[in-house]
């Protein structure tokens, strides 16, 4: 049960403040928090769950705007960070973005927003698609219209039917012109490659997005051709469980809009699209560095946004690396970035230079870890491939469009 | 939205000082108060939403209370939400100008439009003084039956606000039975699941006073109030959905059908998309099968990758919540984990809480067959840039060592450590080849050869100067040098600042003078003037008791400082089995982020459903207290055990002792004064000690005092009889609880009828009174019972108090006893047990 909800901007200021029980929660704990998160810095920020001396805190940091909320009873501790995340999701949502700005311009909608979001520590309504028939968010549609017709309530005259309907993540009177569905497979590929080249761990985390501007309540089914791949797999509520355990089809009424409809993990692959290949060599105070980057296993696809980042040990005194394609950045915190983009077809793209270390220090005792990115749209890395996507019932013409990118996670190469 | 007194705190110099605009403000709102003008609600709006930042940002603007009541006749929603914000806030600051808002709130309550309605009976119920509740009760109770939905949701929650207002008011209103019968019979879940978190709210505070109340709690865990909201779940928000599952957790079915049907109903939470329904799920099945041992395996592997994944996908913020858990599960049952190894791999860009948490489990999952990769990847984070991590990384190789797979690799792997060239590393590498050493003396010849080319300049670190010391002692005689750098250490005495190092340094100066005497002679001499001169206490005494034992018989002193070694079969743990399982039974809440149970760490003024008399509070707290202690100290020993022991025992002896009792020999003396301190009669204690009843302090007593106090053959002692009319006031109970030591200190396990009859503390105090041993306090719900008893025995005014804490859905019982008599406790404990299993037997 949470006792209060903060929202603090970007140095600390308190932008807004929700009090949820009759223990009111002095403000003042969100100056210790600040002081401890300056003094302690990041590893402070990461923490989820805090103990101050009076109260347990929350956090959850979104776009530089920190969720603050305090309690002084033992709860689920994920369903504060769960809470919190929505919150700031919802926000984001309604307000096109989040920064600090944007929610001192929009506080009274936050308020009423949060009002309806939870009651005396409970949480209440959380699905976007019912807190906009509640509280209409403040666009540009909206605003144009008060000025027109001089009525500038947002919020709206009648209760949402979803909340009594059966289906609460949709509202029963959608109408489009155009109905049309789009599919989206996002991949994001999580690896460790160790320094003799060996894959220590190669792994995928996807989730299938869904974007539906559907009329009526249609109820669609989505298969896959190889559904077996997947190794577990998470739904949003609208997929209901007993297709999917029998025949691995989902099936669905989707809410309307973008929604996060399935998350699956798929371990144990083998096949990294790219290669990285770092080598160090120390001698005499000085350390030669080359890193070859080149394609491993072609997905047949355009391979893009390769960076490789690494942070020099503290050690080093001075770099000087030089590249035969893309650019090299070293920033002052001994953070090297090297941007790619695209391999070009007619030389294999390689970084070399030397490194300066500490006087008295012979070699290299401490060796940085290569992060790798990169992006390949039009495949998803996993092999997961989506068969067909029906619409029961609903004889409408129906658009369905379906699109797959894998970019990489956590890929990162040990020396 | 800062209260009154905050508001004096100098605000930075973007923000706007405050008074010239509040008065500002305070004039223009009044101008409006009565206008009817066209645009006069544009302006208000404008006015309104300033006067809010300005709370916001922590300006006090309760001074314009009145105006803004004033101008709250209005019909445009915004406006009057904006109000209500205001009103909730400072209302409880101003109670009398509270009283003007009544008026437009009650009538807000009878507008047609629900969402008005609703509002404002959620205001109504936000203002929070007392004396208005009389203004409540009517709109709650029309709320209550409203006909939309939207309406009694809010109604429902406002009970409850007005319960902790005031609590009398609630309960004459008779508004817990609309409740519970809207709970029941509602058609919109979300009243249902509302209806729900306040009953139990109320009714669980309710409990201690009224016996109906109490027994309705009991019914929400009755079979057709759980199936009733099982069948529905789905229908459920899911943050509603995570209360009922809580709900379900201390359900206790009747039999294991019920359980499997329970788990396939549940099994597709675990798929949910909201972290906290699926922990609260596992939560469910992790209960439900904690009696079904071999369930309970296919439990952790269904629960498996739900859980990997959770911490794979979500925010950062959630993974770590879930890896928390994931590692107290893991700690259970680390062989269901082993295949998944990979997955606790850590990442460069992970934050170092996690990596740590991350290495504890590659540790615990470490078998036969993953060891050979799980140590390479340690080694591999050895050269990390976090240096925290690349010290922890090298205890995990260890501590896997030390679990016996594969040790010969890793013993080379360890050894390379020391050539590494990084402080840090050779100190933790050291540290760890002793402890590898202790129990594998086999390895001997192996290690010395690498550590005795440590040149001790290198090593800084207490610890590691400490471990490297304690090998040159008791190797002295396969390291050519030994007796040298001891002598070159002892010359530097008085740069040493750790106190641990010099006292390791008498001991292994000793241990190598017995090996090889000529050539220790002159240091062990300079070793025991530098020690006599220490200022430090134990420095001091343990130089001085050297010199004396040998000045009193020199192969006695080898047999007390050096004796033979047996080799350390199971080092002791950190963290006491009881607390685990206390963490476990509080599986996903806060405990396990913490990794202490909530006893430890919540507000006592926030522990929840637990409900003394004042008195007895105070009694419980000092109770935890004491518990408190007893894990802390036991870890200290063990940091102790593993540097400071000289005779080097089996360790796993530590387990079952106390802290203050764990020590060599030559502080047994002071530990007897530790232990027998607390005790009125210390006569008594040594006895009782002699006599081999109490099984802390005795063993290492027995050791020293063997020779002073002769153990005097234990006449078999008459049965122990209580006093069936016993008294003793709370005071003195609480002083005598503080006092004394625990004496017992045990778990027990209840019959299955037991657990299902105890229903109320009532039922047990009275079947205990049939056995002459009183409750003098208790408390709890089902399924955590907490009894402090005493009895007496019958001839003679000696007490025994016994605090009892019953989980009946796992039907265990841990007893925590203190005696006045020390060398009864143990009688007493059976007699206890005895009369505790009969419980529920017809």
């Amino acid at each position: 049960m949470l006792q209060c909800i903060f929202l603090l901007s970007d140095s600390g200021e308190v932008m807004l403040e929700k009090q949820l029980t009759g223990h009111r929660v002095d403000r003042s704990i969100c100056t210790w928090f600040w002081d401890q998160a300056v003094s302690q810095g990041d590893s402070f920020k990461d923490q989820p769950v805090i103990a101050s001396p009076t109260h347990y805190l929350f956090q959850v940091v979104r776009e530089g705007i920190t969720f603050l909320a305090c309690t002084q009873v033992e709860m689920p501790p994920l369903m504060g960070i769960e809470f919190l995340g929505k919150v700031a999701d919802v926000l984001s949502g309604y307000l096109e973005g989040l920064n600090e700005d944007v929610i001192k311009d929009n506080f009274v909608i936050v308020y009423e927003l949060l009002d309806e979001m939870i009651d005396n520590g409970y949480p209440l309504t959380t699905e976007a698609n019912i807190l906009r028939e509640m509280i209409a968010p403040p666009n540009f549609v909206t605003k144009m219209l008060s000025v027109v017709t001089g009525n500038s309530s947002n919020v709206s005259d009648t209760l949402p039917g979803a909340t009594s309907s059966c289906v609460p993540w949709r509202t029963a009177d959608v109408k489009y012109a155009n109905n049309e569905v789009y599919v989206d497979l996002v991949e994001e590929m999580d690896a460790i490659i160790s320094r003799d080249g060996a894959l220590v761990k190669c792994e995928i985390y996807g989730e299938i997005q869904v974007n539906s501007h559907i009329t009526g309540v249609p109820d669609l089914s989505l298969s896959f051709t190889n559904p077996s791949i997947m190794d577990d797999v998470r739904f949003h509520p609208c997929v209901r469980f007993r297709p999917w355990e029998s025949h691995q089809i989902l099936s669905f009424v989707p809410p309307d809009g973008l929604f996060k409809l399935m998350s699956y993990r798929v371990k144990k692959l083998k096949s990294p699209p790219i290669y990285v290949k770092p080598q160090l060599t120390s001698d005499a105070g000085t350390c030669r560095i080359n890193v070859m980057v080149g394609i491993r296993n072609d997905p047949g696809k355009m391979i893009d946004n390769i960076t490789v980042q690494f942070q020099l040990p503290p050690c080093v005194l001075s770099a000087d690396l030089t590249a035969n394609h893309g650019a090299v950045n070293i920033l002052s915190n001994k953070m090297c970035t090297w941007s790619i983009d695209r391999i070009p077809k007619d030389r294999a793209p390689a970084l070399s230079g030397t490194l300066l270390l500490e006087t008295g220090l012979e070699r290299l005792h401490v060796f940085p870890v290569f992060q790798v990115g990169f992006r390949i749209q039009g495949v998803a890395l996993s092999g997961l491939h989506i068969d067909k996507l029906d619409l029961k019932v609903m004889p409408t013409r129906l658009y369905k469009g379906f699109r797959a990118h894998t970019r990489a996670g956590l890929y990162e190469v040990r020396t | 939205m800062a209260p009154p007194a905050q508001s004096q705190r100098s605000p930075s110099p973007s923000q706007p000082s405050g008074k010239g605009e509040v008065s500002d403000l305070k004039l223009q709102l009044r101008q409006l108060a009565g206008s009817r003008a066209p645009g006069a609600d544009d302006s208000k709006r404008e006015l309104f939403k300033k006067v809010i930042s300005y709370m916001t940002i922590g300006i006090d603007v309760s001074s314009v209370f009145g105006e803004m009541v004033m101008c709250s006749a209005t019909s445009d929603i915004v406006l009057k939400k904006m109000c209500y914000l205001y009103v909730g806030n400072y209302a409880k600051g101003n109670p009398d100008l509270a009283l003007l808002t009544i008026n437009f709130l009650q009538r807000d309550c009878k507008d047609e439009d629900p969402m008005i309605r609703g509002l404002a009976l959620r205001s109504l119920c936000s203002l929070r003084v007392a004396n208005l509740v009389e203004y409540l009760v009517g709109p709650l109770g029309s709320g209550l039956k409203d006909a939309n939905s939207y309406v009694r949701l809010v109604a429902v929650m406002g009970v409850l606000k007005l319960y902790h207002i005031s609590a009398s008011t609630c309960v004459d209103a008779d508004f817990p039975a609309v409740l519970k019968h809207l709970m029941l019979h509602d058609q919109d879940t979300q009243v249902v699941a509302n209806c729900l978190s306040a009953l139990q709210e109320i009714w669980s505070s309710e409990a201690s006073s009224s016996e109906e109340a109490s027994r309705d709690r009991e019914a929400l865990l009755s079979k057709p109030v759980v199936y009733y909201l099982l069948n529905r779940i789905k229908e459920f928000s899911e943050w509603a959905q995570c209360l009922v599952l809580e709900l379900v957790a201390k359900y206790v079915p009747a039999d294991s059908n019920e359980i499997f049907d329970i788990m396939n109903l549940l099994e597709d939470r675990l798929q949910h998309a909201n972290g906290a329904v699926v922990l609260a799920t596992i939560k469910v099945f992790l209960n439900l099968t904690l009696s079904m041992t071999d369930v309970h395996q296919q439990v952790y592997e269904r629960i498996k990758a739900p859980l990997l994944t959770l911490v794979s996908s979500g925010s950062p913020e959630q993974s770590y919540a879930v890896l928390s858990h994931l590692h107290l599960l893991v700690m259970r049952a680390p062989y269901i984990f082993s295949a998944d190894y990979k997955h606790f791999y850590c990442q460069y860009n992970e934050p170092s809480y996690v990596k740590k948490l991350k290495l504890e489990m590659l540790t615990a999952v470490a078998n036969e067959s993953n060891t050979y990769e799980i140590v390479t990847e340690l080694c591999e984070y050895a050269a990390n840039v976090d240096i925290p991590i690349a010290r922890e990384s090298i205890r995990a190789v260890g501590k896997i060592a030390l679990q016996q797979y594969d040790v010969n690799a890793i013993v080379d792997r360890l050894l390379q450590f020391l050539e590494m060239e990084k402080d840090y590393v050779t100190a933790e590498a050291l540290v760890l080849v002793k402890d590898l050493l202790r129990k594998y003396p086999q390895w001997s010849q192996d290690c010395i050869a690498v550590v005795g080319n440590i040149s001790s300049k290198n090593v800084q670190e207490s610890k590691a100067k400490a471990a490297l010391i304690w090998m040159l002692g008791e190797y002295s005689q396969d390291m050519s040098d030994a007796p040298y750098v001891l002598e070159s250490l002892i010359e530097n005495w008085d740069e040493e600042h750790s106190a641990e190092v010099r006292l390791h340094l008498l001991t292994a100066v000793m241990k190598c003078f017995f090996k090889r005497p000529p050539e220790t002679q002159k240091a062990l001499g300079a070793a025991l003037a530098a020690g006599l001169a220490d200022f430090h206490q134990d420095v001091h005494d343990r130089a001085l008791f050297y010199y004396r034992l040998l000045q009193h018989n020199v192969s006695v002193a080898e047999r007390v400082v050096n004796p033979p070694k047996q080799a350390v079969s199971v080092f002791a743990d950190t963290q006491s089995s009881e607390v685990k399982d206390r963490i476990f039974d509080e599986f996903n809440s806060l405990s396990v982020v913490y990794q202490k149970p909530s006893y430890m760490f919540t507000d006592k003024e926030h522990r929840g459903p637990f409900e003394f008399s004042d008195e007895i509070s105070n009694l419980s707290i000092g109770a935890e207290a004491a518990s408190n202690v007893a894990p802390v100290s036991r870890v200290e020993a063990n940091g102790n055990d593993l540097l400071l022991s000289t005779s080097d025992k089996e360790e796993s002896r530590v387990a079952n002792n106390n802290g203050s009792a764990y020590s060599a020999p030559l502080y047994d003396a002071s530990a007897l004064s530790v232990a027998a301190a607390p005790q009125t009669q210390s006569e008594s204690a040594i006895t009782s000690s002699a006599s081999g009843y109490t099984p802390q302090a005795s063993f290492a007593i027995d050791d020293l005092l063997g020779l002073g106090v002769p153990a005097a053959p234990a006449p078999s002692p008459p049965p122990l009889k209580l006093n069936p009319r016993a008294v003793l006031d709370p005071g003195s109970f609480q002083q005598k609880w503080r006092q004394l030591p625990i004496s017992v200190s045990q778990e027990h396990s209840l019959s299955p009828q037991g657990a299902a009859a105890l229903t109320t503390p009532q039922v047990l105090l009275r079947h205990m009174q049939a056995h002459s041993i009183h409750c003098i306090a208790s408390g709890g719900q089902s399924p955590n019972f907490k009894f402090f008893f005493f009895a007496q025995k019958a001839e003679e005014s000696s007490n025994f108090l016994v605090e009892c804490k019953i989980n009946t859905s796992t039907a265990k019982a841990q007893l925590n006893i203190k005696a006045d008599d020390q060398s009864k406790s143990q009688e007493f404990t059976t007699l206890f047990q005895t009369a505790l299993s009969k419980f529920g037997m017809p």
